[in-house]
């Protein structure tokens, strides 16, 4: 318990530095994208006063370090202040797109694990099988496929053609569960296909490995049937590296969004941080990060805890 | 595909009476480029009834929707919902009609005086009259946050000269303020609910339009429904309107296919074929003011050199550039005007065929008798380098070799017309709704989109002079054909083509008909089924 408690605190510690780290990145990259707010600001037929007028009540004229510093100081305060194109708090535009990009992810997750797992259990206990050559041609397809052609396949066959699921949009899960789910389904399903093939072959090598290891051997001597050995002991020993591919998988899921989103026309986290970026409305953009940041350490620790749990010895390294 | 229109069109004809003025005229002018409208809504049979919300997607998020504090071009389609203009315009021409201002008048060159339509009322229900209109053209012009000062700047001040009447005193002739009142600067907003809500009436805005302001989810949806006390008798037609913001236009239109939405607009004429090819979708286009051209630097060489200018518009075959950039969905440009406009000049139609000879003999005078090489600018996206390889070749064939020089739009248009890189920029004009603007901001002197900064020819000032100064529709026309004679005679631009509006809808959306200024306008709107 007490390394756990350690290894929390050694991973807390290391949040700052890194949102400080990204968050400075991607402010100076902003920086050197060509383009101007204030002149999207301005308007179409703006004079160079003007521009100059809105450049300074935005403090763009300030220098580079004096605005990250600015909005660092702000954001210490729980003040992610707001987006400069619609004059909206930061925070809560941020809120209100989270849970419609976490839907996504989490059922393409689940869509993942509940397809991946009796794939890659299947292809593990029969190796060299036909079944296997197939389950693994079928997971090197879905590594191979990009997410977003796969989407707009996906689009043109179950919502064009038999028009079985919406094309474009979302709707909150709090507001109407089914219709939530049904536009959420072709966006993770699309998501999903690279998913579900890292599982399958992440567990299938993990299974084969320890189904093949000495200790199976004894137990098999033992005269343990092949389903016990299998659920008792394989699966066990597999679940670390599928916290890992779990862990990595929903960090990769959320980066994916800012495709599929822009796909299906849904207003999430992927397509509030494109259009800010576009625009160089760089309040959201630090927001969004910050928000990401955040949620990939917040994951990478609860996996950490997990670990810890599911094997002893980790928190004792 | 023009045959197909034309077939379409064929199968109309007994339906004549429901043609549009536009559509009309294509008819008899036999105008094969304007064949496309009559493919659109504007034969669409049946009377127009109340009911239904109108399901739109739109490409973008407005800037804001306060027509003085926003600024982007596509903010009107959302605008123009809940906002009147003191000044509407004719959608075939763009001619000034009357809008919330029932007439007006010019007493002496430098007075304006506007009658306002009794009794219109703003959503909040306060009165949309003289005191209003004068606090709405103040702010406009001066107000702090105001990014519409420079329309307003011949403005010198505003007086309440009547109940239902303003007078404006300009510091010089300025007959362009009637469309300029059709824009922005003419959008009515409720002076209360300006001063109570500050800053927070950008996105909950108050008007005298057709529909109120219901709710705007930010880069997601923009809601408006039905002003109930709207001063024009049996309008609007529909309930509502819900505009859905689907950035990416491939997808927009997919959410048209689909059925979740029922119009969209500001599609490009390659994905006609998509339309065409979905059941039950109808596309609809017409020309705009939008010119795609080639700016040229006339302040050094070598295109101070009028027969360099006029070569580069001899040298290019606009209706294979069309044919080529377009599948031919856009009117060949030749002047700044597209033809459907109240000012263009027919005389001039014919001022550059296609000539490459006679682009090498302008050339061999100007001294290059082996060709000439032209430093441009442009764009780096995949329309624009299309653009450019059909330009690269076609010039090719007079001797004239360009080479682009590629950005994004901002860092581009920065360097070709603030810091005065590169002879010419192969780029577009957005058009402007009173001509005379787009004649001050493209050649006139110090103008931004004139890189020279400088009048090509002295004539070119006073005949600017002239078009804001003719009062009447008829004397402007004469003084527009003065001025576009002197822009065309010295080639101070390389107008390419008019790009057309391209919407589609589903079969329940009737009476829509696309305008000359190619932002959308839903008051003639209505759903069948």
């Amino acid at each position: 318990m007490h390394g756990t408690l350690r290894m929390i605190g050694r991973r807390l510690s290391q949040i700052i530095p890194v949102i400080l780290l990204a968050t400075f990145v991607v402010f100076g990259l902003l920086q050197l994208v060509p383009g101007d707010i204030a002149v999207t600001l301005a308007g179409d037929n703006a004079t160079d006063v003007r521009i100059a007028q809105i450049r300074q009540s935005y403090g763009l004229d300030r220098p580079f370090l004096v605005q990250y510093a600015s909005w660092l100081w702000n954001a210490m305060h729980l003040d992610l202040s707001r987006s400069y194109l619609s004059n909206e708090p930061v925070l809560d535009q941020i809120l209100h797109r989270f849970p419609t990009s976490l839907l996504i992810v989490g059922l393409a997750l689940v869509v993942s694990l509940v397809v991946g797992i009796p794939l890659g259990i299947l292809a593990a206990t029969r190796p060299g099988s036909r079944l296997d050559t197939a389950v693994t041609s079928f997971a090197s397809l879905g590594v191979a496929l990009p997410n977003f052609w796969l989407a707009m396949i996906l689009v043109a066959t179950f919502a064009l053609s038999y028009n079985w699921f919406p094309a474009t949009g979302s709707v909150a899960l709090g507001k109407d569960p089914s219709k939530a789910l049904l536009h959420a389904a072709l966006p993770a399903l699309a998501l999903a296909a690279g998913g579900v093939a890292e599982v399958v072959r992440q567990l299938r090598s993990a299974l084969i490995e320890i189904l093949s290891s000495q200790y199976v051997r004894t137990l098999r001597a033992k005269g343990l049937s092949s389903a016990s050995i299998l659920w008792k002991h394989g699966l066990k020993n597999v679940s670390v590296t599928l916290l890992t591919v779990i862990g990595l998988l929903v960090n990769r899921l959320l980066g994916a969004t800012v495709v599929v989103e822009a796909v299906f026309a849904i207003p999430g986290m992927g397509s509030l941080i494109v259009n800010a970026a576009i625009h160089k409305d760089f309040p959201v953009v630090q927001g969004v990060v910050l928000a990401m940041v955040v949620i990939v350490i917040c994951l990478n620790l609860l996996i950490d805890v997990l670990y810890t749990i599911l094997d002893p010895r980790v928190g004792l390294k | 595909m023009k045959s197909n229109d034309q077939k379409k069109v064929a199968a109309s004809m007994g339906n004549w009476i429901g043609l549009d003025r536009r559509g009309f005229l294509a008819l008899l002018g036999g105008l094969p480029a304007l064949s496309g409208t009559l493919s659109g809504s504007a034969l669409a049979q049946g009377t127009p009834h109340k009911g239904g919300i109108l399901r739109v997607s739109a490409p973008a998020n407005p800037s804001s929707l306060d027509p003085a504090t926003g600024g982007a071009g596509s903010d009107h389609v959302f605008l123009y919902t809940m906002f009147d203009t003191l000044v509407a315009y004719d959608y075939a021409s763009l001619q000034p009609i009357p809008g919330l201002a029932e007439s007006w008048s010019f007493p002496d060159p430098t007075t304006f005086v506007l009658n306002i339509r009794p009794g219109v009322l703003f959503h909040d229900g306060t009165q949309c009259d003289a005191a209003a209109v004068k606090f709405n053209l103040d702010r406009n012009r001066s107000g702090e946050r105001s990014n519409i000062r420079p329309d307003l700047e011949t403005v010198t001040d505003v007086t309440v000269s009547g109940p239902n009447q303003v007078t404006l005193k300009l510091s010089q002739p300025d007959t362009a303020l009637p469309l300029i009142l059709s824009d922005r600067a003419g959008m009515m907003c409720s002076p209360m609910a300006v001063q109570e809500r500050g800053k927070d009436h950008d996105r909950n805005p108050v008007g005298a339009g057709p529909w109120k302001f219901v709710s705007w989810a930010n880069a997601e949806k923009i809601v408006v429904t039905r002003n109930e006390q709207y001063w024009r008798p049996g309008r609007p037609y529909l309930d509502g309107v819900e505009l859905s913001i689907i950035t990416e236009i491939n997808t927009g239109l997919r959410s048209v296919i689909a059925g979740q939405n029922d119009f969209i607009y500001f599609l490009s004429p390659q994905q006609k074929q998509v339309i065409d090819r979905a059941k039950g979708l109808t596309a609809v286009s017409g020309p705009t003011l939008y010119c795609v051209q080639l700016y040229l630097n006339w302040g050094r060489p070598p295109f101070n050199d009028v027969r360099v200018r006029q070569a580069m518009n001899y040298a290019v075959d606009r209706e294979e550039f069309n044919k080529a950039t377009m599948n031919g969905l856009s009117e060949p440009a030749v002047l700044t005007l597209p033809a459907a406009h109240w000012a263009h000049d027919k005389a001039l139609d014919n001022a550059y065929p296609y000539d490459p000879d006679k682009a090498r003999r302008l050339l061999a005078e100007a001294g290059y008798k082996d060709g000439i090489d032209i430093n441009m600018i442009g764009y780096t996206d995949q329309r624009s380098q299309q653009r450019q390889e059909v330009l690269i070749e076609q010039y090719k064939k007079a001797g004239i070799r360009l080479h682009f020089t590629n950005g994004s739009l901002a860092e581009m248009s920065a360097a070709f017309l603030s810091e005065r890189k590169g002879d010419g920029f192969l780029s577009a004009w957005t058009g402007r709704p009173d001509p005379s603007l787009t004649y001050q901001l493209l050649f006139g002197a110090g103008a931004y989109y004139n890189p020279s900064r400088v009048e090509a020819v002295p004539e070119i000032g006073p005949a600017l002079r002239a078009t804001r100064a003719a009062e009447d529709i008829e004397s402007r026309k004469k003084a527009f054909a003065v001025l576009q004679r002197l822009v065309t005679d010295n080639a101070l631009v390389v107008p390419l083509l008019f790009q057309f509006e391209m919407d589609a809808h589903n079969a329940k959306v009737k009476g829509y008909r696309p305008n000359l200024l190619g932002k959308p306008k839903f008051e003639d709107v209505y759903l069948e089924g």
